[in-house]
């Protein structure tokens, strides 16, 4: 298993390398220079351009851009030369991680619940509902979702605010946008893995030895049950943690997926980099994490890993 | 008293097209302290009728019945009533461990600590028969063995303190030695505890070694009804005496040895020949106890080779390196005398070695029809032989490839037909999928996909251990008649010696990675010489009360669950071996060779019996 870690680790920095390679190009392939603005004559981006080392061939750049990013050093942002690159993620990331990490919680404990209920509620259109609007949930992009939560709850009822993340209740609309995809999801693994698991022979010899119902989902066929569901939420989770260009730019909330947004209109070359470097890290991160976790909640791998050790 | 008491039970199932009745008005008893046996084929209504006891029953199905009572109460499971199921494997939970899985049992049964029910459950385990409980109760189900796994199903049945354990085909995936422990162990705790067993099986040879009254059952319905000794010395039904007759294998016998003789013309034919694959000295080792070390072994055009022996004794292995799915660590492969070589033996051998593998289900591509299979495996066999000397003949002809291809075809199909007709099946099932064939039908699909290449070499692993008595009947005579009739030879491996008795002719009883005897199937059946021979046969209980009571256990298996210790010096068998002498423990027998029997003991060495004249005649030293 130790084995396999290192493995995942290189392949993952080696996956870094192609995303910030092929980043680092297209980007100037996009048309236009990161100075050029209205009234600014061409001398002048000229000049700045060659401050900023750009009139050099692009090999080069690319080099030393390169050796930077090795060093750790992410540079600094152009549209605003006093910050840094990694300053401006040490400001974003934590909101963005605020509301992905409440998403998530609430995905997961909702998406759990409703797929628990959806496989063992004996009342049928309690089932059907539940999978019903989980198609739904799943079906509605988050943009609509979220423009639908907007116009409801904060321009007709006036009940919740619709932008910024100055109190708990900001979080709501937002949180809930991100939430429903995610939600629907997992409640639907949940639901079928479960109903697979509670047709094995070990659920009826748990109810052969007089265990409750709630004694084997939750202590016998749910702990097998997860396991695919977990294989769904590494990679969701990754993608809550790395920020919504759409749900943070309809609710603006000034998180990662803005600053992604603006960087890519304002032509920002290091800010496009490091934001593409930084959530390629995250992702990669979160995978390996969510595949060794799986691995080690097998008890047969993990036993396998033990002896491997001893 | 009695203890459970059923009267009038009916099950219906409802379905799109309304209801089928599955159980039609059964009544039974099980006194205090008894074990009743309830017999029947697979699938006639046995464990549904069980279930419907426990009440642990779907919501489709409809049960009636005047009374069914525990001790004169509603049954409760995990209270008045426990149940052991067939596969120990899938009943435990594969992610939770031992320990937690007895402690909740307990716990759920009656209030007390985590503690005192930890306490509990290692002296169930204990009374089970596991050493060491303290250590299992760490581990996780796929850590133990089939046997042991068995126990702690039972010390689980045992943490309810019922007053009836149904026992459902408690010991049917399990080889003939374990079955026997298992089997006593039960008897001990019905004793001990003053428990009531009902044990449901499709074995006549169990039912006959437990159960004091039996109740055979078929289609639903009881059909006889007594206590043992008179349900199996004097069957009314004729039901039952088909059964018992199965079970004693008396269709095969007649039919079998004998007509070898014929069908080859004299057995010395047969032995004359030279043989058609051969092994020598082969070793395979996986990590740690697993593998075959130092095998031999011959098959003979025209013969049934059986190699028998428990799960882990390396049949499987032997099996593999035959077909080239292993490749061994040392040792020769011969293939008519000529030496296979390592790398390009696949060439050589392709098609020409054949597998019925041993679960029909999984071994069938759903998605193929029939004929797709046996199609495939015709044109995996590649043109070489198979399609044969006319394609080669084709080949440089300037025939349109199209006619050509046609008739290529036509002779598949005449040949599927043809395939499907020798293995009992009809030609219009080529058409359809696996999925509306039963088992043993599956089984006979995959026999023909096997043969239909014509193969030098049948290689039959564990082919009809998931099989039914009947089945297993129905395909062991199928087999037997289509190599009388073809003659291919034939590998059979079994951990059943009571099958493999009935359908070789000779035999390789297998222990720890080595034959440890090899002779006539006749001869070793009846007559063995080698101690671990005789435990397996004793082992297997016989459709007769008086005679099946007194089988025997043998000895514990060190159940440290490390293996038989292939690695260990000295005769793989010496730590169970109730003749094993000083030099058992150091040194590996050799294999001594007397008039076509070749046993692996010291028991018949010189150095035991002392040095013999010339004309000396050994006779079995146990």
């Amino acid at each position: 298993m130790l084995r396999y870690t290192w493995k995942r680790i290189l392949t993952g920095i080696f996956s870094l390398f192609v995303l910030v390679t092929v980043t680092f190009f297209l980007v100037r392939i996009i048309p236009g220079s990161p100075f050029q603005r209205g009234g600014v004559s061409e001398q002048v981006v000229e000049t700045i351009e060659q401050e900023y080392g750009l009139n050099e061939p692009i090999m080069t750049q690319y080099f030393s851009y390169l050796g930077n990013v090795v060093q750790g050093d992410l540079g600094i942002s152009y549209q605003d030369p006093a910050t840094q690159v990694s300053d401006i993620i040490a400001r974003a990331w934590p909101v963005t991680a605020s509301i992905g990490i409440t998403a998530l919680t609430v995905s997961v404990l909702l998406g759990t619940g409703l797929g628990i209920l959806r496989a063992v509620s004996k009342r049928r259109w309690l089932r059907e509902v539940i999978s019903a609007g989980g198609m739904l949930a799943a079906g509605i992009p988050s943009f609509a979702a979220a423009i639908l939560l907007l116009l409801v709850f904060s321009v007709k009822l006036k009940w919740l605010p619709a932008s910024g993340l100055l109190s708990p209740v900001h979080y709501i609309l937002p949180v809930t946008a991100l939430a429903l995809y995610p939600a629907a999801m997992i409640a639907r693994l949940v639901g079928n893995t479960l109903d697979g698991e509670l047709q094995k022979d070990y659920v009826l010899f748990a109810r052969a030895k007089g265990l409750g119902k709630g004694q084997i989902i939750f202590t016998h066929a749910l702990k097998n049950a997860y396991l695919p569901v977990l294989n769904y939420i590494g990679p969701a989770s990754a993608s809550l943690l790395t920020g919504s260009f759409v749900i943070e730019s309809i609710f603006t909330i000034p998180g990662l997926g803005r600053e992604f947004v603006s960087s890519i209109t304002n032509r920002d070359y290091t800010l496009i980099l490091g934001l593409t470097i930084f959530m390629g890290t995250v992702v990669i991160v979160v995978n390996l994490f969510t595949d060794l976790l799986c691995a080690w909640l097998d008890p047969q791998t993990r036993r396998a890993y033990r002896e491997d050790r001893a | 008293m009695s203890v459970l008491d059923v009267r009038n039970l009916s099950v219906q199932y409802l379905t799109e097209n309304g209801a089928s009745e599955i159980i039609k008005d059964i009544s039974f008893k099980v006194e205090k302290g008894e074990i009743a046996g309830l017999v029947g084929e697979s699938g006639s209504g046995k464990s549904t009728a069980m279930l419907a006891v426990m009440g642990l029953l779907g919501d489709r199905a409809v049960i009636r019945a005047d009374q069914i009572t525990v001790s004169k109460e509603k049954p409760v499971p995990g209270k008045n009533v426990a149940m052991i199921f067939q596969d120990s494997l899938s009943c435990l939970n594969p992610s939770v461990k031992i320990g937690r899985q007895i402690t909740e049992t307990v716990r759920a049964r009656r209030k007390c600590s985590r503690k005192e029910a930890e306490a509990r459950a290692e002296e169930l385990l204990d009374m089970a028969g596991i050493r060491n409980p303290a250590l299992r109760m760490r581990q996780y189900p796929f850590e133990l063995s089939g046997g042991m796994r068995q126990r702690v199903v039972l010390a689980i049945a045992l943490a309810c303190e019922p007053d009836l354990i149904i026992a459902d085909e408690p010991t049917t995936a399990l080889d003939a030695l374990v079955q026997a422990q298992i089997l006593l162990l039960f008897k001990r705790i019905v004793r001990e505890t003053e428990t009531s067993m009902l044990l449901v099986s499709h074995d006549m040879g169990v039912t006959a070694a437990m159960c004091s009254r039996v109740y055979v059952m078929h289609e639903g319905q009881i059909v006889e009804s007594g206590a043992a000794e008179d349900v199996f010395y004097s069957p009314s039904e004729e039901y039952t005496k088909r059964l018992l007759n199965d079970a004693r294998g008396d269709s095969l016998s007649g039919y079998g040895h004998e007509s070898i003789e014929n069908a080859a013309g004299g057995t010395g034919d047969i032995y004359g020949k030279a043989p058609v694959f051969r092994m020598e000295h082969v070793t395979k080792i996986f990590d740690e106890s697993e593998g075959i070390r130092d095998l031999s072994l011959e098959i003979r055009k025209g013969e049934i080779l059986a190699l028998v022996g428990e799960s882990g004794s390396g049949k499987t292995t032997a099996a593999r390196i035959l077909t080239g799915i292993l490749k061994e660590d040392g040792g020769t492969l011969y293939y008519r005398g000529n030496e296979l070589n390592r790398d390009s033996r696949m060439d050589a051998f392709a098609g020409r070695v054949q597998m019925v593998f041993q679960d029909p289900y999984a071994s069938l591509n759903p998605c193929l029809t029939v004929r797709e299979a046996l199609e495939e495996a015709l044109r995996a066999a590649g043109t070489r032989a198979v399609l044969s000397p006319e394609t080669a003949e084709h080949a440089g002809h300037p025939e349109s490839r199209s006619a050509h291809r046609n008739r290529e075809k036509g002779r598949m199909e005449e040949k599927i037909d043809r395939m499907l007709r020798l293995t009992g099946l009809s030609p219009e099932d080529a058409d359809r999928y696996p999925g509306d064939f039963s088992g043993g039908q599956r089984q006979r699909i995959g026999i023909a996909r096997a043969l239909i290449v014509e193969p030098e070499i049948l290689v039959c692993d564990e082919a009809l251990s998931s099989l039914d008595a009947t089945t297993r009947e129905q395909i062991l005579e199928l087999i037997f008649r289509i190599q009388r009739k073809i003659g291919f030879a034939c590998l059979f491996i079994s951990h059943d010696i009571h099958v493999v008795r009935r359908i070789s002719d000779r035999i390789g009883v297998m222990y720890g990675g080595r034959i440890v005897e090899k002779g006539e199937t006749k001869k070793i059946c009846s007559d063995p010489w080698h101690p671990y021979t005789k435990q397996l046969i004793e082992a297997v209980p016989e459709p007769d009360p008086l005679r099946a009571a007194k089988i025997k256990a043998a000895p514990l298996k060190d159940s440290t669950g490390d293996g038989k210790g292939i690695e260990q010096s000295g005769c793989p068998f010496a730590g169970r071996c109730g003749y094993a002498l000083e030099c058992c423990g150091k040194e590996i027998p050799e294999s001594y060779l007397f008039e076509g029997r070749e046993v692996s003991c010291f028991l018949y060495s010189d150095r035991h019996s002392g040095r013999r004249s010339s004309d000396y005649k050994m006779t079995s030293q146990i």
